[in-house]
């Protein structure tokens, strides 16, 4: 998933539990009161508010169109009822449970894959006592994250291709070319490590600045324990991003369905369908390719809502076990 | 973290160099392969002969990309959607953050609760689709930038940013009888600098790297980005025969008319990197340490 | 976000309630016989032979399919001419040709499709149908004067009835032909042929064996690789093979493909003969005489490979003959020569498929209530099917692009060349002039056709004319919710086919796997779908009696 997302988290890893931080009036102002004395603040929120009720609010609505016909041209919130129709037509699609497959499968590999490599490159990063040496690198590896997702592709592609690099290297060792983006076998590998080319540099921002805001006298405390270097990583270090760790969890857990749908776009063809077409690219071409709306809303809106669950239930299972949550 | 290295942590820290020399070569290879490819000929790409270092200097294609007019009017409407994008974003941004950032605010949770909870779930392609469309906002540049106008994120970002300014001087300033929106943009913004060019460069870059928005909305060639440029190119929707190659040109540009025109697509973000990167950290790190 | 309290989720939740009316537009469509206050600017009188010209300037919007061979120029004396000649500006939105058919989804899914959607291959309406967006074009052929005199003609009122859905009405104006004529073949190199002592291959086997004999002068090469690919993998290649080996493929591959031996429609993908097809394709992959990229390069790729000597054979149509691969070979190396040589045949004999319905165009159901409708329709049955509208879109205009000699015969003004007719001419009749741009008129009378085939493609349309052709499959008309049904199985079915029939091709999996592959097609929506199809054409049988 990209960063962008998942780099508010800090506020709470540094404040576990979400304790109240704010200053609650010792009394409650009525709305009357309120307005008067904050009527310009409200007004700086009215534009911003209609930017969310139009673009945010008004698309979940929107998926109504899931239980009703959709006629091009007419209203965005459909015609006329049609009940579960598209659930059930969806439910017994069997590409739909291929394409659902897929993207559990390409899901979990992203996260076992691109979730911890990002902790210990920043670890790693962390032992660096050259501070130069430390900023060429983080300053290199942050750069794939600037890219447009179409320029990764175009270089993903240049590098694969039978003429490409990859190619010539396997051409090298006496292999035959392998043609990597028109082989479904290849496309989990290639789809996976080019997000984490693209990610792994990024993602360890945030754990870098947990690790200056571990306290020093941990260390101190811990080495007149005796502990060694990697004594220390593990029972100083480590606790002390736990909270960031598992708030980039938690978040990672829920954009877990809408995975890496603009690169999958540019990188799948219908060579790869059979391990490349994920729920979001289906209902791209479901919907807006062949003009079956209605039915690719009904699949979106189970896509949506199987990330709601996701996020919530992660979040509930670490406040219950590690006392960590979002909110 | 002083004390005396041991033998086991030296060996560590050879290992250690050695790994991060590895990330750095491995993020750095596939980039400047392209622009090797970018000025080779196409005898020794097609070959696959060429890794480092062009082979076979030639320079064809580019000024075949650089002479097509296409290319340019592309690349200037995505310095306009850019700009324009990033200018409604922070103004929506910024406004909004700080409304968020009174604390004492009467219904603060909600406005915070509305932003928020679209981080979590969302209406999905086809509603804002057809939202898009039944607006009619296709063909026009606001269908790229008005559906991405705040970013919850980054409207964080700037809210945890608001919240640690020293209290004092906004009192002050209301004492002076200062409107808010006098606060905010004689006090506040000039106090921002740090935080308002790291949003400006958060927004900037995801407008200028955009694409699926533009493939979806827009229909007509005069009002594509450079990346729909590009995306149309690697997918074989346009070829060279579009940039006007002929004869024995077609068979170089074949060979690498992507990698120039990605080359070309990189050169303004690779040129102002090394001098806004470490705004991109602070600005993380602004939401990271400002609780 | 310590303050992010379950409570604000649930207000945010609660800004739901916030929603906006939706922004209806729509109307109902009128009774198709009520043209009144749609006849502005529309002719009185307007027959075979008229002109159409509006009676005030009119635009009209429609789509174009920008190929990049000849890339849209608004400059081009086609546009000019077609307003000077009827009063009509066409207004344009330029998509680029292989986005075509997705762009054509996006945009009329959008609700703001233009008014005229050329390039539509019968079939491909379909899907809109049901989305009601497009209008039953046969409602109205009483407008089109020129369009039903052809179709009276030259008899084609069977053809049009494979296109009627099942409320009896067709939804698309295809382009009319007078006979079945094929475009498309395979280039050979000819010189490498030459130079091997070998023969022009008339059968896919022979084809086979030169391909061998190629690869073993040139072993560092595969002797083929194909182009077309995109969006369709192997779109033209195994649409030819498809046709030689009585099933159907790439291009012209349908999941239900008739059989007229049992009366009924069979699954295209559980024919033995679309097994066989994939047999010999595989066998050239697994011989390395094709390339294996062939099914996923851009054509720019594998023009590439052709004209800088590294293949061989390559898909071709006439156009590409001559302004691609000859100019590129003739700068790259000197003394290649190429060809199109006649389709190669294989288990089917000598035959021709095809239909006599080219690509043509549907009208969005908005038109319909505009003012200008009934104008908009003697326009298009003028440029469309009018012989002085297909001459135009053709030839171009007389004194300019073309002269007519003494016999009849059309000639092209000394300074313009079309598919290397006229050599000497420095002026490309599509890129310059717009002409033969791909989206107005296809199909024709069998004379203007021939017009505008050069010596050598005549040879290649009269090897071509003496095979059979093939009867067309007989319609089977959907009903609304067959059709909705049907979409949801027609394209993840024909996907996942694709999908397998390159494995196979490619020797990912293994021809063994053929039964167990039949069974998951049947499995994925593939019984169910022939069932639908079979249904329907009983129904439609006996509705005939």
């Amino acid at each position: 998933m990209s960063s962008t997302k998942t780099a508010d988290l800090l506020p709470d890893a540094r404040s576990p539990g979400g304790g109240g931080t704010s200053p609650v009036p010792a009394r409650r102002r009525s709305w009357r009161q309120s307005l008067r004395r904050d009527w310009q603040l409200y007004t700086l929120a009215v534009v911003p508010l209609v930017f969310f009720a139009v673009f945010r609010y008004l698309p979940m609505i929107g998926n109504v169109i899931a239980f009703r016909q959709f006629e091009p041209g007419g209203s965005v919130f459909g015609d006329h009822w049609v009940g579960l129709e598209y659930i059930r037509m969806f439910l017994n699609d069997p590409t739909f449970w291929d394409v659902f497959t897929n993207t559990l499968v390409l899901g979990l590999l992203t996260l076992v894959v691109c979730f911890p490599m990002p902790i210990i490159l920043a670890l790693l990063l962390n032992e660096l006592r050259n501070r130069y040496a430390k900023r060429i690198v983080q300053s290199v590896s942050y750069l794939p994250h600037f890219l447009s997702v179409v320029i990764v592709a175009g270089i993903v592609m240049e590098f694969l291709a039978a003429d490409g690099s990859v190619n010539s290297a396997l051409h090298a060792v006496g292999h035959a070319p392998i043609l990597f983006l028109q082989q479904p076998g290849w496309f989990r590998s290639v789809y996976v490590s080019s997000e984490l080319w693209q990610t792994v540099g990024w993602g360890t921002i945030l754990y870098l600045a947990a690790l200056t805001s571990i306290d020093q006298d941990l260390y101190e405390a811990a080495r007149i324990d005796g502990a060694n270097r990697w004594q220390q990583t593990w029972h100083v270090t480590l606790p002390g991003i736990r909270p960031t760790m598992i708030t980039l969890l938690i978040l990672n857990i829920g954009t877990f369905m809408s995975i890496g749908f603009e690169k999958i776009m540019l990188l799948y063809n219908p060579l790869t369908y059979s391990t490349a077409d994920v729920v979001s690219t289906y209902l791209y071409r479901m919907g807006v390719v062949s003009n079956n709306f209605s039915y690719a809303a009904a699949i979106g809106l189970f896509e949506s809502l199987i990330g709601l669950v996701l996020i919530v239930s992660a979040n509930k299972i670490s406040r219950r076990t590690l006392g960590t949550s979002l909110w | 973290m002083v004390g005396r290295p041991t033998r086991g942590y030296r060996v560590f820290q050879v290992c250690n160099t050695i790994i991060l020399t590895l990330v750095v070569v491995a993020t750095l290879y596939p980039l400047v392969n392209i622009v090797a490819r970018s000025f080779s000929g196409e005898g020794y790409i097609n070959a696959g002969q060429v890794n480092l270092i062009p082979r076979g200097f030639n320079i064809k294609t580019y000024k075949a990309v650089l002479h097509d007019s296409t290319f340019w009017t592309d690349y200037g409407n995505t310095v306009l959607y850019t700009v324009v994008g990033t200018a409604i974003s922070l103004v929506l941004t910024t406004c909004y953050a700080y409304v968020l950032s009174k604390r004492n605010l009467r219904g603060r949770t909600f406005l915070v609760g509305v932003a928020v909870f679209t981080m979590f779930f969302s209406g999905g392609l086809i509603p804002n689709y057809l939202l898009i469309s039944g607006l009619g906002m296709r063909n026009t540049i606001w269908s790229l930038v008005l559906p991405n106008a705040i970013s919850v994120f980054n409207l964080l970002v700037m809210k945890s940013f608001f919240e640690g300014m020293p209290t004092e001087l906004e009192e002050a300033a209301a004492i002076d009888g200062l409107s808010t929106y006098g606060t905010l943009l004689r006090i506040v913004l000039p106090l921002s600098k740090a935080v308002i060019a790291t949003m400006t460069l958060f927004y900037a870059v995801s407008f200028w790297n955009s694409w699926f928005g533009a493939f979806l909305y827009l229909d007509r060639p005069n009002l594509f980005p450079v990346t729909l440029y590009l995306r149309n190119l690697i997918a074989g929707a346009s070829g060279t025969g579009s940039v006007g190659f002929t004869g024995s040109d077609a068979a170089q540009a074949a060979a690498n008319i992507q990698s120039v025109t990605i080359v070309l697509t990189t050169i303004p973000i690779l040129a102002v990197y090394p001098f806004v990167q470490r705004y991109f950290v602070s600005g993380v790190m602004i939401g990271a340490v400002k609780g | 976000m310590s303050e992010l309290s379950r409570r604000s989720m649930l207000f945010g939740v609660g800004a739901v309630a916030l929603g906006l009316a939706g922004c209806s537009t729509g109307g109902g469509t009128k009774k198709a016989s009520d043209l009144s206050g749609n006849s502005a600017d529309s002719m009185t009188a307007y027959a075979v032979g008229d002109r159409f010209k509006a009676g005030k300037p009119l635009t009209f919007t429609t789509l174009y399919d920008d190929n990049t061979n000849y890339p849209y120029n608004k400059d081009w004396l086609f546009w000019s001419e077609v307003s000077k000649r009827t009063g009509v500006t066409l207004n344009p939105t330029i998509v680029p040709y292989s986005d075509y058919e997705t762009k054509r989804s996006v945009i009329i899914g959008a609700g703001s499709a233009p008014s005229i959607i050329p390039k539509t291959y019968p079939g491909q309406e379909v899907p809109f149908i049901a989305s009601g967006a497009i209008l039953p074009v046969s409602d109205y052929t009483d407008l089109m004067p020129n369009f039903k005199d052809k179709v009276a003609k030259w008899n084609l009122e069977g053809d049009l009835d494979a296109l009627r859905q099942d409320d009896g009405k067709y939804y698309v104006l295809p382009g009319l032909h007078q006979d079945v004529w094929p475009d498309y073949s395979l280039a050979v190199r000819t010189d490498v042929l030459q130079k091997l002592g070998l023969q022009t291959p008339t059968t896919w086997d022979e084809l086979h064996t030169v391909l061998k004999a190629m690869k073993a002068a040139h072993p560092d090469s595969y002797p083929m690789s194909d182009r077309w690919s995109i969006p369709t993998p192997g779109g033209n290649l195994l649409n030819l093979l498809g046709q030689s080996y009585g099933t159907a493929g790439g291009w012209g591959y349908n999941n239900a493909t008739w059989d007229p031996n049992a009366g009924q429609f069979v699954l295209t993908a559980g024919m033995d003969q679309y097994k066989q097809m994939l047999q010999y394709v595989n066998t050239l992959v697994q011989e390395k005489l094709l390339d294996p990229e062939s099914f996923t390069q851009t054509d720019d790729q594998a023009k590439a490979k052709f004209t800088s000597g590294k293949s061989f054979v390559i898909s071709t149509n006439a156009q590409e003959l001559v302004n691609t691969y000859r100019p590129a070979l003739a700068t790259t190396i000197p003394g290649a020569t190429v060809v199109k040589i006649p389709v190669p045949m294989g288990p089917a004999g000598a035959t021709k498929m095809g239909s006599r319905l080219e690509n043509g165009l549907m009208i969005t159901k908005n038109a319909r209530n505009s003012p200008d409708f009934v104008a908009m329709m003697q326009f298009i049955d003028w440029l469309w099917y009018s012989d002085e509208g297909e001459v135009l879109a053709k030839w171009g205009v007389e004194g300019v692009t073309y002269t007519v000699d003494p016999a009849g015969d059309y000639r092209f003004t000394p300074d313009v060349n079309y598919v290397g007719l006229n050599p000497k001419g420095t002026k490309n009749l599509q890129k310059d002039f717009g002409f033969m741009n791909g989206n107005f008129a296809y199909g024709g009378a069998t004379k203007l056709l021939d017009s505008m085939f050069s010596a050598e493609e005549l040879v290649f349309q009269k090897a071509m004319g003496a095979r059979k052709t093939l009867a067309v499959p007989p319609p089977y008309p959907l009903t609304e919710d067959e059709r909705q049904q049907s979409t949801l199985w027609d394209t993840p079915l024909k996907d996942y086919v694709t999908q397998q029939t390159l494995k196979f091709v490619l020797g990912d999996r293994p021809l063994s796997q053929w039964d167990a592959f039949v069974g998951e097609v049947k499995s994925k929506g593939g019984t169910s779908y022939l069932n639908l199809v079979n249904k329907a054409y009983q129904r439609y049988k006996g509705k005939k009696g």
